[in-house]
């Protein structure tokens, strides 16, 4: 147990320090910005028959910093802001704080890109175990190829072609949003329902997104394992093809858990661009309209959320790598 | 003659081989065959495949075939160029912290997770407003700087098993210098495997670009194929109808037919590069 | 050819493992070519029997052909491997070679470093084959696993709790020994038993064989390069070149008397730890390899200090020139024995 904790304790540092960095990162990037937005507020409040100090009050609370006190110390709010949990306020969405919108999109993100990793996992790896397996075979050669291909495919293209097979050609799913607006949200069926084939696109994306790489990656691993002196003493042992076959797999996983992390970062970046195709309300939806909507507060926010649910995915990944390795475990 | 051979053993490398030069023909070549602006024809908008427009009309009436013609330099161009600058920042960060070890390699590696982290193209699009990254260069510029983490990481990891060879310490115990290390002895071994990272990258930047103007976050000067995208899904009603159908196809198909040409290719030069006993079947 | 092979095989102990005409081939660009050839031997009940050779000689594939475990895409092409209670391996179904391995045939792994799991602990894989083999008593199983390492000095109960990479390299390499014994085993095959052990260790690992293939009545086979590692341990050597049987006999007389070149120059070759390091000599050339095996004649000519014309076309048969001893060679008995060292 104590060894855990020395294994992780860098890895959250490292994790708080890189978050650190992003925030102080998008800070002097909303500075870097052209005509510097908060003096734009400024202005704006003003012009509404705002007070200079209920102005700068405003523009405190909108942006978590006042644009006429030094760097430094705007920069000191900012973070001590970021500590309460204090993004700002949104300026598309007047008034409503930062991580109230984020919250509300979050689950649209997180859920359909979770189900969509461990389903392309699942069916990656069983299908790289295959591949490598019959690697010789003319079935485990194109398997190899299918994944080789589809790794190749943007993402975009991916949810292009889905939507367009399965809601324009063939009217199979509905388009846009997490459900039937008519509906009332709640446990009911009918809501659910609509969740749900609402949902089938996004994460089939998600999941076609993932498939590639992880049978890819599962292969070579097999095969690499497979050429391990354990496996042959296991044959020359009498040892049967379904225990080998068992202890192959479990070895050929473990390295695939390093690699989960990288992975569930690449699908949140590709939110962005599955959130657009989809029309669905998710935090990369949200990013890309407070970038077109110059709504910065907003923008900053969503940035720093998702960075930061990357990076708790890389922690999660080393600590439950550490619990399967016994050779770590030590 | 071993290259050929192969490249002949699987008909699948030569077919690759083949879509990747038509695709750099065109991209050398194209404009030239159309220069000049675009004809526009506002009578014949989102026109289906026809006579004389083989693959329909866009928004304005012009030509898709000549867009899709005009637009393969700036995507290919964009993309040779974001590989170039990737593999040289993430060479030189890989080769410097996996040779020299120690307090470089950690502190380069830091660097490196931190790239590695940061979400690329939710970083790139924040990126996009306050740089505006549209011509060639510039786009190349910001998708190389935002990267690198990948090839830095397993140049490293390259460099640190080519280290154990020995063939290192026999080089600087006859006394040669780090940079004739380096530049004589470590990069030709790693010249290969660079390569043949850099043609899978292009696949990925390709992707990033055409994904960017896809998402309207750029300005585009010309035709483009992702700014065709874009105009098919979001002005033409692609997703709701048919009529733009060979407006948004065409260039969701080259680029899945350059992406397949690049990943059969690359299986000739993967065997190229290390050739090793072949499975008999 | 046959004739010839039956006369040599007149054997004074009973045939535990009897080798017959065996021919194992690969195929490669250039057909399939043979790694053992029309190979000849016996294993003596009870005996321990070293086969010898460098690095391609084919005394692994050989080995391996006593479990069926040729490694793919080589396949058996003639011959038979008779064990004793068993039959021919060769012509064993999938089932009954499963059985053999382990449970009649015991194999410590070349190198025994990593032939364990490293996720699972040692007793959990003992238990893994006690189930393979439909052991019903498991508890017994794992007793005489303790009792096995104990006679090898190891702590049986700490040696099971542990998994591979807690063990030391010998610890590991007996490790491999109590899992081929620990089934009852009647034949135990090492191959390189002491390669990759630093000599404290080797010296070690060899006294255990001793004690082991003592105690339990086996009937041993050392694959080995080490002449030294054969000439502390076996009663019967065999000397392998070239995917042939050269040379075999009891040890201590070959080893005495060498009777062909090739065993000659192996010996003359073994450095010493006393004596001068210039009594050495290495023998010009290098160990042919799959593809450069001679096709026609004698497979050693070309590195043979006693080569002679016939040499080059016809290949020598593996015949008894002496009560148990065989050689495969054209030259006189007596010109090899007595001329001195190879020359170079």
């Amino acid at each position: 147990m104590r060894t855990l904790a020395r294994r992780l304790l860098p890895k959250l540092l490292a994790g708080l320090i890189m978050i650190w960095a992003v925030a102080t990162f998008t800070f002097f990037l909303v500075h870097a910005l052209p005509g510097n937005p908060g003096d734009a507020a400024y202005e704006n409040f003003i012009l509404q028959g705002m007070s200079p100090v209920q102005a700068q009050a405003k523009v405190s609370a909108v942006f978590g910093f006042t644009s006429h006190d030094p760097l430094l110390v705007q920069y000191r709010d900012y973070i001590w802001k970021l500590l309460q949990g204090n993004l700002g306020q949104s300026i598309s969405y007047s008034g409503v704080p930062v991580s109230h919108v984020l919250r509300s999109a979050a689950p649209w993100t997180v859920f359909p890109a979770l189900a969509g990793l461990i389903i392309a996992f699942a069916v990656g790896v069983s299908g790289g175990v295959v591949a490598a397996v019959k690697r010789a075979s003319r079935w485990g050669k194109s398997l190899s190829m299918s994944g080789s291909i589809i790794a190749g495919v943007p993402v975009f293209v991916i949810a292009l072609l889905l939507d367009f097979l399965f809601h324009t050609e063939w009217h199979l799913l509905p388009y846009g949003d997490t459900s039937d607006v008519t509906l009332d949200p709640g446990w009911n069926g009918p809501y659910i329902w609509s969740v749900i084939q609402h949902a089938v696109m996004p994460v089939a994306t998600y999941a076609l997104l993932g498939y590639g790489t992880w049978l890819l990656t599962m292969k070579s691993s097999v095969v690499s394992v497979l050429g391990d002196d354990f496996i042959l003493a296991a044959e020359l042992r009498g040892l049967p093809e379904r225990t080998r076959l068992r202890y192959v797999s479990r070895n050929a996983i473990l390295p695939l858990f390093t690699v989960f992390a990288l992975s569930m970062g690449y699908l949140v970046g590709g939110s962005v661009l599955v959130e657009d195709v989809f029309d669905y309300p998710g935090l990369g939806n949200i990013l890309l309209q407070a970038i077109g909507a110059r709504d910065y507060p907003l923008m900053t926010g969503a940035f720093l959320i998702i960075t930061v649910a990357i990076l708790v995915a890389n922690i999660a990944a080393d600590l439950f790598y550490a619990l399967i390795d016994p050779r770590v475990r030590r | 003659m071993r290259t050929w051979r192969v490249l002949t053993r699987k008909p699948g490398r030569v077919v690759g081989l083949a879509i990747l030069v038509v695709f750099t023909l065109l991209a050398i070549f194209g404009p030239f065959l159309h220069s000049g602006q675009l004809a526009v024809d506002p009578d014949d908008v989102y026109a289906g495949p026809s006579a004389r427009h083989l693959l329909g009309t866009d928004f304005a009436g012009s030509d898709v075939l000549q867009e899709i013609i005009t637009g393969a330099r700036y995507v290919l161009e964009t993309a040779a160029l974001s590989a170039l600058f990737t593999a040289v920042i993430g060479t030189g960060v890989g080769l410097l912290a996996g040779y020299h070890r120690g307090p470089t390699d950690s502190a380069l590696m830091r660097l490196t997770d931190f790239v590695l982290t940061i979400p690329g193209l939710p970083l790139l699009i924040v990126l996009s407003t306050i740089w505006s990254f549209g011509r060639p260069l510039e786009m190349a510029l910001a998708l190389g700087v935002t990267g690198w983490g990948g090839v830095a990481r397993a140049v490293r990891s390259q460099t640190l098993s080519l280290r154990e060879r020995g063939f290192l310490e026999a080089a600087r115990g006859l006394g040669l210098s780090s940079r004739h290390v380096i530049v004589k002895e470590l990069l030709p071994n790693l010249a290969p495997f660079v390569a043949m990272n850099m043609l899978l990258a292009v696949i990925a930047f390709i992707a990033a670009e055409v994904a960017l103007f896809f998402l309207g976050v750029v300005p585009f000067s010309s035709s483009n194929w992702g700014v065709m995208l874009n105009q098919a899904v979001f002005s033409g009603g692609a997703m709701d109808s048919t009529s733009a159908l060979s407006y948004l196809l065409s260039p969701l198909v080259c680029i899945l037919l350059i992406t397949v040409g690049i990943v059969l290719f690359l299986d000739a030069v993967d065997e190229l590069f290390n050739p090793r006993l072949r499975e008999r079947s | 050819m046959t004739d010839i092979a039956a006369r040599a095989d007149a054997p004074t102990a009973a045939a535990e493992v009897a080798v017959r005409d065996l021919t194992v081939c690969f195929p490669t660009d250039k057909g399939e070519l043979a790694a053992v050839s029309h190979a000849n031997l016996t294993l003596a009940a009870g005996r321990i029997t070293g086969l010898v050779g460098e690095s391609g000689s084919g005394k692994s594939t050989l080995a391996l052909s006593l479990l069926g475990a040729v490694p793919t895409p080589g396949r058996v092409t003639g011959g038979e491997v008779s064990i004793a209670g068993v039959g021919d391996v060769t012509k064993l179904t999938k089932a009954k070679l499963r059985r053999l391995r382990g449970g009649h045939i015991g194999y410590v792994f070349q190198a025994s470093q990593n032939s364990l799991n490293p996720l699972k602990t040692v007793g959990k894989q003992l238990l893994d084959l006690g189930r393979a083999h439909d052991v019903e008593n498991l508890p017994d199983l794992v007793k005489r696993a303790r009792e096995l390492c104990e006679l090898m000095g190891m702590d049986g109960a700490r040696v099971l709790d542990s998994y591979q990479h807690q063990l030391s390299g010998g610890m590991r390499q007996r490790v491999g020994i109590v899992f081929a014994l620990v089934l009852n085993a009647k034949v135990l095959v090492l191959d390189e038993p002491t390669t990759a052990l630093d000599m404290l260790s080797q010296a070690a690992v060899l006294r255990i064989i001793a004690r082991v293939h003592r105690e339990i009545g086996l009937t041993t086979l050392i694959v080995t390069h080490d002449m030294g590692v054969v000439s502390e341990l076996a009663d019967r050597l065999a000397v392998m070149y070239g995917g042939r049987i050269v040379e075999d006999g009891p040890a201590e007389e070959v080893l005495g008397s060498p009777s062909h070149p090739y065993t000659k120059a192996l010996i003359n070759a073994t450095a010493r730890v006393t004596g001068e390091i210039g009594r050495a000599r290495a023998l010009p050339g290098r160990p042919p390899d799959l593809m450069s095996i001679p096709a026609e004649g004698c497979v050693f000519r070309e590195r043979c200090a006693f080569a002679m014309e016939v040499c080059a076309s016809v290949e020598p048969e593996l015949a008894r020139w002496r009560d148990e001893r065989r050689r495969a060679c054209h030259a006189e008995v007596e010109t090899v024995t007595t001329e001195g060292v190879a020359a170079s």
